[in-house]
């Protein structure tokens, strides 16, 4: 197997106000392997936005404290680089896209530039050099390199998404963290985009983290999946683990509570309750609530641990731990 | 069975610096009473705009909507108001926008039936809100909250309760779950169908969410550009899918599976802009199929099987 | 894994639990919080505060009637019995400066609700009914826009006279176009919003979706431009005393006490130094506190 690019070790982040603190991840670690694909799902409020922040160390000032844990790229500590040095890996190791196209761009410089800029603050190249390279990022994410000297607004959505995409990947990056980049745009559109991006993905062998709530993106894009459920990793697995067999309580119930181009149910399955609020943690298994196989000791015991499955399907739940329960 | 509600050629332009906007374009449909017809498209298709010309608010340029065959979208406002406003309501897409943020959640509920119906006493104002309430599962403690101490689920289930506590028979959903998480999605959803179920309550459906319309829909119209390009049986469209924007649009969804790798039919290019159309396929720009015929005439819709319509030149190719 | 515990989670726990009831959430509610949180606007607000008091209790703070001339006691420098000095005629600078305070908040809070009801209402009628009636208003205003403010005033003290009414109605006719435009948008905003578009469609009319739904969500907005506009009201009414067109001798409003030494500003520049504070710091307390209330009120107008 290939070796880890990212390795996030036991990391918690927290954003602390006057009013509260919101436990925004809770002790998650993953690994991603060179030129995979990891899908990392989840609902409002799971913390998946705020561990690619905290990747990206772009955390809100003031606000957003990483509390313990690691994240290790390419075998350093992203965590203890200073602002500075966390400046040139941006951009240049790990780039992100986000949600909305239009707040990413900057509409009063042609796209041209904005992607010639990235280029000249990471490499040491001409400007001449530099407009060259964005031209050609144009025509690789499909869109006409005359239209270089065009500004934002005059593309559609697609086409803004595709030009920030292009942004994000002009220095060819080791990792790309994807947030939700297709959420805002049509179906067809979305086609377009994802199928871009995994042609993209396979040419450069960049890795990826591809955050989203649809799962049928998953299924389609990644290799391995993380679902997510306030702040915590429940379940990580290959994607046929966690689409073919789901064990952790949440992803079952999710699966089911989707409804289905190919089957008919009259009605859907509901998982009860809200979303949980990460300001505001049960004891125990945060999920335990809204859990249709709640036992006893779900509340009482501390946050259950990761059991590995087999084959690195680890789930995060007491079921899979009874020795726990007897004690 | 009878229908609740005919359009006929309604059509909604808006003027635009740039030239009319063709919004809602000819479209005539059939709503069947206590069925639910979805309408399905990408944004800047017009469906939602055809959502807020049936409930009056956008007035027609021309054309008819014929409530129980009483023409309502060119009866005085007055009329409208005073007689078939409590009859045709909505629900709104976005929850965290559509109720104003200085109201609680008894207010915001009380207000339709206070506003509506001036017979009744504070008391009895009061009581019909709680039962509205309890009727879309809001529990009672909620009553002096306010919408920004809310989620989304339980934001939506106010909108609900508004639009209900005028007793409608036609509900215009306009996306009401796309803004929500898939856990409270379903929640919606099965309520919105219990509530038709007791009620025998008529739905337009309208949203992008092909697996959402066909999980709640009896009948589906897609449109593209402000036009209905197929309207069928929600289960013929996933089957037998005719026009190629439909199929396009069906082979696009990601779907929740890893042993399905669909062949995807990627379709070129952006919509098309809806201001000054020519008189085309509005398709065209799009279609792998394009001929010269499509170039230059508009196809119309044409009822190919019982009960499916679709609006293509070449339509029976693709049966 | 135990969850983990950190000093500011402790901090809150330990506020919460000296707390009886937690505290009711409201908009309101939620902007007072915003408000309290920040430390500039609450500055604003206490010398605010302290100019209210000052000028109600006037005569108990100023050691010398403020229209007492002593001629024994002329141009004298600030001491610890003139604390800001004395002018031309003997007269106790600080006596003046604190009776001013009274003149100039009082009168610019006239012109303030004068111009909120000519000015404002314009705009919010504008921006409510939109079409005809919003551009035959806003031309007008923009007529009125496009003679500076001063001149416009100057030309009506020139008609009507010098005195307070005059004065009042100077600031309000020069100042209505920028209240009819600011109110205009604030409705406009207001009126963009779904929960107008949702209210429609259960059947709200007209006069109620006015008084309960648009004037209570703009009403915040509303009250941030009357705050900055009780700081332009005292500049400008100190500006056209200053150059003799509004109040006349010997009211002890600023900008006249400013016009009395600007004689004498080489020989006594504390004659003008120490009411030119006063209008600073009045200003300046009234425009921190707006802002502070604009943050409070909408975050993200910022």
């Amino acid at each position: 197997m290939s070796e880890n690019i990212l390795s996030v070790k036991n990391l918690v982040i927290h954003y602390e106000t006057d009013e509260e603190v919101v436990e925004a991840v809770n002790n998650i670690s993953f690994d991603l392997k060179k030129g995979e694909i990891l899908g990392l799902v989840g609902e409002t409020g799971a913390g998946k936005t705020t561990t690619a922040l905290g990747i990206m160390g772009l955390l809100p000032t003031r606000v957003g404290h990483v509390i313990q844990g690691s994240i290790e790229l390419d075998g350093e500590n992203l965590l203890e680089k200073s602002p500075r040095e966390m400046r040139k890996v941006r951009g240049k190791k790990i780039s992100m896209i986000f949600q909305d196209p239009m707040t990413a761009l900057n509409p009063v410089k042609t796209v041209g530039d904005q992607i010639a800029e990235v280029v000249l603050l990471h490499e040491r190249c001409s400007r001449a050099e530099a407009m060259i390279r964005a031209q050609k990022m144009l025509a690789m994410v499909g869109i006409v390199p005359e239209r270089y000297k065009d500004y934002p607004h005059q593309f559609s959505g697609g086409m803004k998404q595709r030009i920030v995409i292009a942004i994000a990947l002009a220095c060819e990056p080791e990792l790309l963290i994807a947030d939700e980049p297709t959420t805002a745009l049509d179906v067809t559109i979305q086609a377009q985009i994802l199928d871009m991006m995994r042609k993209l993905q396979k040419e450069h062998n960049t890795s990826m983290i591809l955050i989203t709530h649809d799962l049928g993106v998953v299924a389609e894009m990644c290799d391995h999946c993380a679902v997510m459920y306030a702040g915590e990793l429940v379940e990580y697995g290959t994607v046929e683990d966690i689409f073919d067999n789901p064990q952790h309580p949440y992803t079952v119930a999710l699966y089911k509570s989707i409804p289905s181009l190919d089957k008919d149910v009259d009605r859907l399955h509901v998982v009860p309750g809200m979303v949980t609020d990460p300001s505001n943690l049960p004891s125990g298994c945060s999920f335990s609530d809204r859990c249709d196989k709640k036992g006893d000791m779900c509340n009482k015991h501390e946050a259950p641990g990761i059991v590995d499955l087999g084959n690195g399907h680890l789930v995060k739940c007491l079921k899979y731990k009874p020795e726990v329960e007897e004690k | 069975m009878e229908n609740l509600i005919e359009v006929k050629n309604l059509k909604k332009y808006f003027s635009t610096p740039r030239g009319e906007l063709h919004a809602v374009d000819n479209v005539s449909l059939n709503i069947e009473k206590g069925k639910t017809i979805g309408i399905v498209g990408e944004s800047g298709c017009g469906k939602s705009t055809l959502g807020k010309t049936l409930m009056r608010l956008h007035n027609a340029t021309s054309g008819q909507v014929l409530y129980n065959g009483v023409d309502i979208a060119n009866m005085p406002m007055k009329e409208f108001k005073k007689d078939y406003r409590s009859n045709i309501q909505m629900i709104f897409q976005d929850p965290y926008s559509s109720l104003d943020p200085r109201m609680n959640v008894l207010q915001l509920i009380e207000e339709p039936i206070k506003v509506n119906m001036k017979n009744l006493s504070k008391i009895e104002i009061k009581e019909k809100a709680q039962e509205m309430m309890e009727l879309v599962g809001l529990a009672k403690r909620l009553e002096n909250s306010y919408p920004h101490e809310l989620d989304g689920g339980r934001r939506q289930r106010i909108g609900i309760a508004r639009a209900l506590s005028l007793n409608p028979d036609f509900i215009v959903c306009d996306e009401p779950v796309s803004a929500l998480d898939v856990s409270i999605q379903a929640q919606i959803l099965n309520l919105l169908q219990n509530l038709q179920a007791e009620r025998g309550l008529t739905y337009m459906f309208i949203t992008h969410d092909m697996s959402v319309v066909k999980h709640i829909s009896d009948d589906i119209a897609v449109m593209y550009l402000g036009q209905v390009i197929e309207k069928c049986p929600a289960n013929e469209i996933f089957k037998h899918t005719i026009h190629p924007y439909s199929q396009a649009l069906l082979s696009a969804i990601p779907i929740p599976n890893v042993h399905v790798k669909k062949e995807r039919m990627i379709l070129r290019g952006e919509l098309t802009s809806p201001i000054n159309p020519k008189k085309c396929c509005r398709f065209v720009a799009r279609c792998p199929y394009a001929t010269e015929k499509c170039h230059n005439e508009e196809p119309e819709l044409r009822e190919l099987k019982t009960n499916h319509s679709v609006a293509c030149h070449y339509a029976e190719k693709f049966m | 894994m135990a969850k983990i515990h950190t000093p500011a989670m402790e901090k809150i726990e330990k506020r919460n639990a000296k707390r009886k009831k937690p505290v009711k959430s409201t908009p309101t509610t939620e902007s007072w919080k915003r408000f309290k949180r920040n430390p500039t606007a609450l500055l604003g607000l206490f010398v605010v505060c302290i100019l209210i008091l000052v000028a109600i209790f006037a005569p108990l703070i100023a050691p010398f009637d403020y229209q007492k001339q002593d001629y024994a006691s002329m141009m004298q420098a600030p001491s610890m019995k003139h604390l800001f000095g004395t002018d031309q005629f003997g007269r106790d600078i600080f006596s003046r400066v604190i009776f001013g305070t009274r003149y100039s908040l009082v009168i610019a809070l006239f012109c303030t609700i004068a111009a909120f009801f000519s000015g404002g209402l314009l705009g919010i009628i504008a921006g409510y009914f939109g079409g005809i009636a919003d551009t035959i208003i806003m031309r007008i205003m923009d007529v009125f826009q496009s003679i500076p403010m001063i001149m416009m005033a100057m030309c009506i003290v020139a008609v009507l006279g010098n005195g307070i009414p005059q004065l009042v109605a100077a600031v309000m006719f020069a100042s209505m176009p920028t209240m009819a435009r600011s109110n205009r948008a604030a409705i406009l905003r207001v009126r963009g919003s779904d929960y107008i578009e949702s209210s429609e469609a259960i059947g709200v009319g007209q006069i109620r979706m006015i008084i309960k739904h648009m004037i209570p969500n703009a009403v915040g907005v509303m009250i941030i431009y009357f705050v900055g506009f009780l700081a332009v009201s005292i500049m400008m009414m100190s500006a056209m005393s200053y150059i003799g067109v509004g109040l006349s001798a010997p009211t002890p409003e600023w900008g006249l006490i400013l016009n009395d030494g600007k004689a004498y500003l080489t020989s006594a520049p504390y004659m003008m130094l120490f009411p030119a504070m006063m209008i600073m710091i009045t200003c300046f307390a009234f425009n921190l506190m707006g802002d502070g209330l604009r943050d409070a009120f909408d975050p993200r107008l910022k």
